[in-house]
């Protein structure tokens, strides 16, 4: 089996799984008690303005119609008209999840190597000085949730010591990264939540795999410590390694919620929270859509990762 | 390879004239605090000149592998006194950056199970290039090429495609080739070979010794060879050392100590071998057990084993004394005692065949793993079933043993596990007393279940850790109704427990206070709580010494006269099967190839594969097989 077909393979997999979940949110946005026209515009609805947007909705077709004339414009690159906003999806979804990505990509780029690496120093001497801060400290914060390091963060960083933006509110137009200052904290605070799981996956592996008889055989054969630990170890760790980074990847492009609602940062998580407040159900649907898919493409890089790092799956 | 050819004349002992290659002065290894610590190794002295290949015997707790690795000073948890002096630098005195210079350049290091030293991460061919670029400082591009040479000599075919390839894509047998060549790959002055051919199948272990013995003779590299197995032993050592209890109990060539030992315990050794070239009624065993090393006392560390043992046993350490040219041996008797041999005698009680009708019938047996997708979806993985178990038919004659010998992956087990109704066969009926019985052991009747018991290989795994042997031995008696009142349960355990030599104090005992024999008597004892018609052995001797192994043997067979129990009899040990085997068939993948009495089986074995097994067993004395370095060989 090789690499191409194993890709191949998943990303097949990754449509099915793209057409469940498709089925899944429209059939649960529709099938939920009392009418979606009748939600949007609240109690105080007249019948025939409740009328008129069934209309605009298409909400009198049958439910299989409705379902494929919406995945006919997805595939066209339509995802339909936002009930807030009042304009097409597509273009603002594409906005925020340009804005997402950039917040998740530098997040996972700074926090991958830097929690595989206190993983490693950790476990070269478990229990020793090294290990306790590390492993103390990934304890400790894992035990925080986001939004109390983001105040702690906010409090310390732009109130205590006025160095950074407290917010992170830009135009709509603005490109996050030509405002650099305004994405330290979120990423700061996004970063120190990572650490902590995937350092401590990486230093288990990283205590096994120095125990294990292999690993006694590099050593046996005169390598230097370093190049025991980092070409002859390492390799084998990294697997669940990634396995856990590709987790987080549907997460920072989708999940981030709490903490661009906290940073008012203009990304797909605060306009999902949005979305829901004001009921605008096409956004809702489109906005679940793209963050299953984040999640899928997380998991599927992360499994070629993985493939490529260990020759046993390759078979 | 440019090092010269060294001719080294077999059963002669090199010149001591040079300076040794290897010398151990007084080394003792202890584990843990120094009080009550482990005393694993004590006082072992050896030296092994250039080009000399020196045996290391002893069973498990002997402390061989300690001192395997202490070679390279790699004790991690002990601590090593006394001196290791390799080419004359003391291994113990040197600098980290000296010890890692000289571990792979001048001493390397052949490990017991080649699966796992070899990491699964990286190419073979890298992994033998590394050592080469680390020590030689060459190029990639050179260093690769003496992989690829390295990986020919060790009769590896296309090694320029094998070096690409991962661990885990070769043999056992390959994969050990491959260790070697590692070892080899800066022309070491010694190769230390830890038990380097236990986890492979009799016909690798001896292309494997063949090579070891080419390859020494090529090189002239020295060999420190730890094993348990005095036949692999014999195969390529010059000279040989004995260790029990972490002492070195007797030393000298490998045809004195072989043939002529003078040490009580090495002679215990010889009888509890058993060999396919005589079936004795009975082997003899070492009773006792191997003596705490937290407290050592000041005597013999043999004497509460000792058939010989006299007063003064106990009282003094007796030292290494001479008694032959180049032979030595920590015994005060040892100018009374001799080797008893057991007596050659074809006492053959097995010749007379099984009549009337046989116990259980195996008719037709056949069984796959894995299968063939129903649906041919492009993303689902397609796999090939193999057949373990290949229309297999075989009777078990009453109050007999059946045999079933085969090497890894022949499917011997499989068929264990679809007659104790652990797997159901695809195909096939089993007959016991001429009535076809369910396929899965829940569905049969509780007469049934009762009649067929089961001894696992792993006693450890077999075993419920948290019971009492009290609760493990009375769980069938209670399960059948054999026992009802407490008074009765506990008599039946404790009539049990004596049958296979426990005794009434192990009532209460947990299976991690057992050793590896008492748990496997605690699983006879098991199987036999039920009275079975049948009991499935699964290799129930190969995870223990050669010394508990034959008092396994020995219980096993007087509990078959006893109660007229049949027995399927697992194994991979043409030897074992000879000495316990009514009848012998040879499985290989699957199949059954050959069937007969152990006297037909064994004397004049028919299929070219019973041929190839029987030489390929490491005798006592050594064979020569092609001797040409540079044959190429077919690949096991």
């Amino acid at each position: 089996m090789t690499v191409i077909a194993f890709i191949l393979r998943r990303c097949m997999l990754l449509v099915l799984v793209l057409i469940a979940v498709s089925v899944l949110t429209f059939a649960i946005v529709n099938v939920l008690p009392g009418d979606v026209a009748t939600a949007v515009l609240g109690d105080m609805a007249t019948p025939q303005m409740v009328e008129a947007v069934r209309e605009r909705m298409g909400l009198g077709q049958p439910l299989p119609d409705r379902y494929f004339a919406w995945v006919a414009g997805i595939l066209h690159g339509d995802f339909g008209r936002s009930l807030q906003h009042g304009q097409a999806i597509a273009p603002m979804l594409l906005g925020r999840l340009g804005n997402s990505a950039i917040l998740g990509g530098i997040t996972l780029a700074i926090a991958a190597p830097l929690s595989i690496l206190l993983g490693v120093l950790a476990a070269l001497r478990p229990g020793g000085v090294m290990d306790r801060v590390i492993s103390g400290f990934a304890v400790g914060t894992h035990a925080l949730p986001e939004y109390v390091i983001g105040l702690l963060a906010i409090l310390a960083f732009s109130i205590w010591l006025p160095l950074l933006p407290g917010s992170s509110l830009m135009d709509p137009n603005e490109n996050p990264l030509s405002r650099p200052e305004a994405l330290i904290l979120p990423i700061g605070v996004l970063v120190i939540g990572m650490l902590a799981i995937i350092s401590q996956v990486t230093r288990v592996g990283m205590i096994q795999a120095l125990a294990s008889p292999y690993v006694r055989t590099a050593t046996l054969k005169g390598l230097p410590r370093w190049k025991v630990v980092m070409k002859h170890a390492l390799p084998n760790v990294l697997p669940p390694t990634v396995t856990e980074i590709g987790m987080y990847f549907g997460y920072v492009i989708g999940g981030l919620v709490v903490v661009e609602t906290l940073f008012s940062y203009a990304g797909i998580g605060q306009m999902m929270t949005n979305a829901v407040s004001y009921r605008d159900i096409p956004t809702i649907q489109a906005g679940v859509l793209v963050v299953a898919a984040a999640y899928g493409i997380g998991n599927l890089c992360a499994d070629v990762a993985a493939l490529v790092l260990n020759p046993r799956l390759r078979g | 390879m440019n090092a010269e050819p060294q001719a080294i004349a077999e059963d002669t002992m090199p010149a001591f004239s040079s300076e040794p290659t290897l010398e151990v002065i007084g080394v003792s290894i202890t584990y843990g605090s120094d009080a009550g610590g482990l005393k694993a190794v004590r006082d072992v002295s050896f030296r092994i000149a250039p080009g000399e290949a020196y045996g290391l015997i002893g069973e498990s707790g002997s402390g061989k592998s300690s001192l395997a690795y202490a070679v390279l000073r790699h004790v991690p948890a002990g601590r090593v006194t006394g001196r290791i002096m390799l080419r004359g630098q003391d291994v113990m005195e040197m600098s980290p950056q000296a010890l890692a210079a000289a571990r792979g350049r001048i001493v390397s290091m052949v490990y017991q199970d080649p699966m796992s030293a070899l990491n699964p991460a990286i190419k073979v061919g890298e992994q033998i290039a590394e050592v080469v670029r680390r020590h030689r400082k060459a190029d990639r591009k050179a260093a690769w090429a003496r992989a690829v040479t390295l990986l020919g000599q060790v009769q590896l075919p296309h090694p320029d495609e094998i070096a690409h390839r991962y661990p885990h894509q070769l043999s056992g047998g390959q994969q050990q080739r491959v260790v070697i060549a590692m070892g080899l790959a800066c022309d070491p002055d010694l190769l230390v070979m830890d038990e380097p051919t236990t986890g492979l199948d009799v016909t690798t272990e001896a292309v494997i010794l063949d090579l070891v013995n080419d390859l020494r003779r090529a090189l002239g590299v020295a060999v420190l060879f730890i094993s348990h197995n005095m036949g692999v032993v014999a195969q390529v050592c010059d000279r040989v050392g004995v260790l029990y209890a972490g002492q070195l109990v007797e030393e000298g060539s490998t045809a004195q100590v072989l043939r002529a030992p003078r040490h009580p315990y090495t002679i215990g050794l010889m009888n509890a071998l058993p060999t396919i070239n005589r079936a004795q009624a009975r082997l003899a065993d070492i009773p006792g057990r191997l003596p705490d090393l937290r407290q050592v006392p000041e005597a013999c560390v043999f004497a509460p084993r000792c058939a010989s043992v006299q007063k003064g046993c106990t009282t003094a350490i007796p030292a290494l004394e001479t008694v032959g040219p180049g032979h030595r041996t920590r015994c005060f008797e040892r100018d009374r005692i001799v080797r008893a041999m057991a007596p050659p005698a074809e006492a053959e009680a097995v010749a007379e065949e099984a009549t009337g009708k046989p116990l259980l019938q195996i008719v037709g047996v056949e069984r796959s793993f894995g299968r063939m997708p129903r649906l041919n979806l492009p993303f689902l993985r397609q796999r090939r079933p193999v057949r373990a178990v290949d229309d297999v038919t075989l009777d078990i004659p009453r109050g007999r043993t059946l045999a079933v010998v085969g090497e890894s992956g022949s499917g011997k087990s499989t068929l264990a596990r679809c007659v104790a109704g652990l797997l159901p066969p695809n195909a096939g009926d089993i007959l016991l007393e001429d009535s076809v019985i369910r396929p899965m052991v829940q569905n049969r009747t509780r007469p049934e279940q009762r009649a067929i018991q089961f001894i696992f290989q792993n006693p450890d795994a077999a075993l419920n850790p948290h019971w009492t042997v009290e609760a493990i031995v009375g769980r069938p008696l209670k399960l059948h109704g054999l026992a009802h009142w407490s008074a009765d349960l506990r008599a039946r355990v404790v009539e049990l427990l004596d049958a296979v030599k426990l005794g009434q104090r192990y009532l209460d005992r947990y299976p991690h206070q057992l050793s590896g024999g008492e748990k496997q008597r605690v699983s006879i004892a098991r199987a036999f709580a039920a009275e079975p018609r049948l009991v499935i052995c699964d290799e129930p001797t190969s995870a223990l010494d050669i010394s508990v192994q034959a008092a396994i043997l020995n219980q096993l067979r007087d509990l078959q006269e006893r109660h007229g129990t049949s027995y399927l009899f697992i194994s991979h040990d043409l030897g074992v099967v000879r000495h316990i085997a009514h009848r012998v068939a040879i499985m290989r993948h699957g199949r059954i190839v050959e069937s007969g009495t152990p006297a037909e089986v064994f004397g004049a074995p028919q299929h070219p594969y019973t041929q190839a097994l029987i030489a390929a067993i490491p005798t006592l004395e050594r064979k020569r097989r092609g001797a040409e370095p540079d044959t190429t060989r077919i690949m096991a």
